[in-house]
């Protein structure tokens, strides 16, 4: 018994030293056609060596389910291009937003080479990405194509590795090299704070059918950067979602492709590099925030442990707030930095935020960076809450919210009187008229008139 | 200027006997205000004139703590309600006082002056009796002040803290 305990342990912590991904290692991986399965060798074996369980299967297969006993099968998914008419019954579209729900993590790859399903195209309309209506485009751009594949068709892509989506955000997807993307199915994004796109098409690329003929293309869909190549959605619950326009890129053939553009010398494209970093995000090895401790206290020195979290404050009181953040990078946790232009901020809420204060880092541990900042309470009392809502593309959300009683000042809290000089006057005008009351007192009780003797001798 | 106007009756009423000048229809303002501060000094006990200082002192005391608070800000509020409050209270208080015991320092200075006429006797009487009407002798009212008073410094002190 003590023997099969302590193999559980063992066998527990090397798969937790064996998985990279911060959220579990089974990957599920469904392929149509298992012929197809040896095109992506180079794929399935860096995700291997990255602590993958793969999983391959088919979408007819009877065993196939998402969930086990309720609970999730798997951690994450990929979803190759189907060739029938949708991914089967087990992985409907409302089975893969469930699966979202309850934290796993998608990758789905299309392919402009044949027609993409309505079962896909009503998934992606779920989480507002949507395909052309035809749903058989592929992107075409007349001036950046490999001059060494498609020299007459235009459709294999070069494109530069993305940099960073906003200036206030990381770059996960930058990185020297061209990416080939063949064949690629273009997509759009609706007006989301979830979705951001990771790659879009250059200006001049269009969407084209190539099934149709070119008078059909007058009236046309969408075009230039309009068109998205990689986007991806993050849950409120940090799960994720990846679509790829184009599988061909994962394939072994582009992962090793020399490629020439236009005007260009002939070079080696970058999608292993690339892929490597999609799945990472992907599957939560990149761009995942922790939260470690969070304190806030009475600025003063000697703190001891009965000082730290109080759960009630006095208003004006100057208070410190201080809160750990880790970000998963790859294999382990590493001390999160905020992005040069982007900042960390505390609430100090009742109802709507009183103060909205930069969090700075002030000290840096082996995998965390501390942030705090100090502050005065408002002169307000209530139930007040310590906020931290961090919520940025490519980044797991935090929300933090911590509740605090705020009292007004006890009786014996308020200064003396004569601590505030702007009394002084008004001390002095009481203290004169109890004395000049005193002195009233003292005339009057020795000037007893004359007249009232005599009345009593008469 | 509540000293002036409480001392014109008890002027205009002993000036019919002993006034030391007649005041007629075209006398100056100046005559006629001198005259009443001559009267004022000339048929005031003086308790009522010391009582009649402590109000005045109390009206530049207020005043001052008032004119403060309108120029430099009301700031330590509680400060300015119980030095002003104190000062007014206490004005109330002694403008009471004044008028318990000066209607008996009145009847009692009237009775001293027109003793001189003959029918002193029968005034002092009628004074004892107006007293004992009103029920409060000198003593009980300035027994009364005197507690009313320190009532009131105690809530003034108490509440400047």
């Amino acid at each position: 018994m003590r023997w099969s305990l302590s193999s559980l342990f063992l066998f527990g912590f090397l798969a937790v030293v064996h998985a990279l991904s911060s959220s579990g290692n089974r990957l599920l991986v469904v392929l149509e056609d298992g012929s197809e399965k040896d095109l992506y060798s180079t794929f399935w074996s860096d995700l291997e060596a990255r602590g993958y369980d793969l999983v391959f299967e088919s979408p007819k297969s009877d065993k196939l389910s998402l969930f086990d006993l309720g609970e999730r099968a798997y951690d994450h998914l990929l979803l190759l291009p189907p060739r029938s008419k949708g991914f089967g019954p087990s992985l409907s579209p409302k089975n893969i937003v469930d699966f979202m729900n309850k934290d796993g993590n998608v990758l789905l790859a299309l392919s402009g080479k044949s027609t993409t399903p309505s079962a896909v195209s009503s998934l992606l309309l779920e989480l507002d990405l949507h395909l052309a209506t035809d749903r058989s485009s592929v992107v075409v751009d007349h001036f950046n194509y490999d001059t060494l594949s498609a020299a007459e068709k235009h459709d294999v892509l070069l494109l530069q590795r993305p940099g960073p989506l906003r200036p206030d955000t990381k770059a996960f997807f930058d990185g020297e090299g061209v990416l080939a993307l063949p064949r690629a199915a273009p997509h759009t994004l609706g007006d989301h704070a979830l979705i951001a796109p990771i790659l879009r098409a250059p200006a001049t690329a269009y969407s084209y059918n190539p099934k149709e003929d070119l008078s059909a293309g007058e009236d046309v869909w969408a075009t230039g950067s309009q068109l998205a190549l990689v986007s991806a959605m993050q849950t409120r619950a940090s799960s994720r979602f990846t679509l790829l326009g184009s599988v061909e890129s994962l394939q072994d053939k582009w992962f090793s492709a020399t490629v020439k553009a236009p005007n260009g010398k002939e070079t080696g494209t970058a999608n292993q590099d690339f892929a490597k970093q999609l799945t990472a995000w992907t599957f939560k090895e990149t761009g995942v925030l922790k939260v470690g401790k969070i304190e806030h206290h009475l600025a003063k020195d000697d703190l001891t442990a009965e000082d730290l979290n109080p759960t009630i404050y006095r208003i004006k009181n100057e208070t410190v707030f201080s809160i750990e953040i880790s970000e998963y990078s790859h294999d382990r946790y590493i001390p999160f930095e905020v992005p040069a232009n982007d900042a960390l901020q505390l609430e100090f809420t009742m109802l709507s935020p009183f103060h909205r204060l930069k969090l700075e880092p002030t000290a840096r541990t082996e995998n965390s960076t501390i942030y705090s900042t100090q502050f005065t309470v408002p002169d307000q009392h209530g139930i007040f809450s310590f906020r931290v809502n961090y919520k940025r593309p490519f980044l797991t959300n935090i929300e933090e919210k911590h509740e605090v009683t705020v009292r007004h000042f006890a009786h014996n809290e308020y200064p003396r009187s004569w601590k505030i000089s702007g009394g002084w006057v008004w001390i002095a005008g009481l203290w004169s008229v109890i004395g000049g009351f005193l002195a009233f007192v003292f005339v009057w009780l020795y000037s007893e008139p004359a007249s009232a003797k005599v009345k009593k001798t008469q | 200027m509540p000293s002036a106007s409480s001392s014109a009756p008890a002027a205009s009423s002993s000036s019919l006997s002993s006034g030391p000048k007649t005041l007629t229809q075209n006398s100056s303002i100046y005559d006629i205000a001198h005259t009443v501060w001559q009267q004022y000094l000339a048929t005031t006990p003086q308790r009522t004139m010391l009582l009649d200082a402590f109000m005045g002192f109390l009206v530049l005391v207020g005043g001052v703590q008032f004119v403060y608070c309108v120029v430099g800000g009301n700031y330590p509020f509680n400060a300015f309600l119980s030095g002003f409050c104190a000062a007014v209270g206490q004005f109330v208080l002694t403008a009471s006082l004044r008028m318990q015991t000066s209607s008996a320092a009145t009847s009692s200075s009237s009775s001293s002056t027109g003793g001189a006429k003959g029918k002193g006797g029968k005034k002092v009487v009628k004074g004892d009796a107006g007293e004992e009407g009103s029920g409060i002798s000198a003593e009980r009212a300035f027994a009364d002040y005197v507690f009313g008073s320190l009532i009131l410094h105690f809530f003034c002190i108490n509440f400047i803290n």
